[in-house]
């Protein structure tokens, strides 16, 4: 694998899409590449910051009370 | 009258996913009101076409599809409205600060405050933003988020790259507005 298609495959290996055989290339590759290693680590953090930014908006208890009286 | 059993199971099981519908109904619609209205829509909507939902499938999917639709039907019109993002090439944030030196890249990410990630998120268009509210907040599958988005999964994967650009962007914006970063020599946003 070279760094054009370790950048190609970089979303899909962040975001556990690609197979086995993907995996293994990927890694191998990341693992002589510092450049694409540096690129892979800023994009799994950056995707981590954005789960931890915004999945920390729960339901308002009041309102989940009120949809359940509503629903069942 | 009292409701069915099966139906009541069905509510309650579906009201499991609350918190997702909530998150992203909050993320589109970027009002607390607008977002509870759109979610008990969506609920009362499910719950009448319970019947055209397939025991195990993802429920998950399937309820934050109804929303979405709801969404576009309701607050944006017709689906043309959105704006689609370009291809704006590189990442911008990695990119410039590998140029200035700053190793790890990934460290400057930790000193971008919460409220500005959630900021740059509510400014992708909504096609893009309703993607990473499912992949990157949600872990949806790109499959599952393709079958909520009624989009194939190329669709899923290009929109999701482009936010991400876009997403850089904007951070690095932030960042040199901060002086997390110094930022373009000429003060120009790079391309």
């Amino acid at each position: 694998m070279n760094c054009p298609d370790c950048k190609d495959k970089l979303d899909r290996f962040v975001d556990r899409e690609l197979n086995n055989t993907e995996v293994l290339e990927l890694q191998l590759h990341l693992e002589g590449c510092p450049e694409c290693s540096d690129q892979y680590e800023f994009q799994a953090h950056l995707k981590r910051l954005v789960k931890h930014s915004c999945d920390c908006d729960a339901a308002p208890a009041a309102f989940r009370e009120k949809l359940r009286q509503i629903l069942t | 009258m009292a409701e069915s059993p099966a139906r009541t199971a069905f509510a309650e099981e579906a009201l499991t996913h609350l918190d997702t519908l909530y998150r992203g109904a909050l993320r589109l619609t970027r009002d607390p009101d607008q977002a509870q209205d759109l979610v008990q829509e969506a609920y009362l909507r499910a719950l009448r076409y319970q019947h055209s939902y397939q025991t195990g499938t993802n429920m998950k999917a399937w309820l934050f599809a109804i929303m979405r639709n709801l969404f576009w039907d309701r607050f944006k019109g017709t689906r043309k409205e959105d704006v689609s993002l370009d291809d704006v090439g590189d990442f911008v944030l990695f990119e410039k600060l590998r140029d200035e030196g700053a190793r790890p890249e990934a460290d400057v990410l930790d000193r971008i405050a919460a409220s500005e990630v959630v900021s740059a998120v509510e400014k992708l268009p909504p096609l893009h933003r309703e993607v990473v509210l499912l992949v990157d907040v949600e872990g949806f599958s790109y499959k599952d988020a393709a079958q909520a988005l009624g989009v194939p999964i190329g669709t899923v994967m290009s929109r999701l790259h482009r936010a991400r650009q876009q997403l850089q962007r904007s951070l690095y914006e932030y960042a040199v507005e901060s002086g997390i970063v110094r930022g373009s020599t000429n003060g120009a946003t790079p391309q």
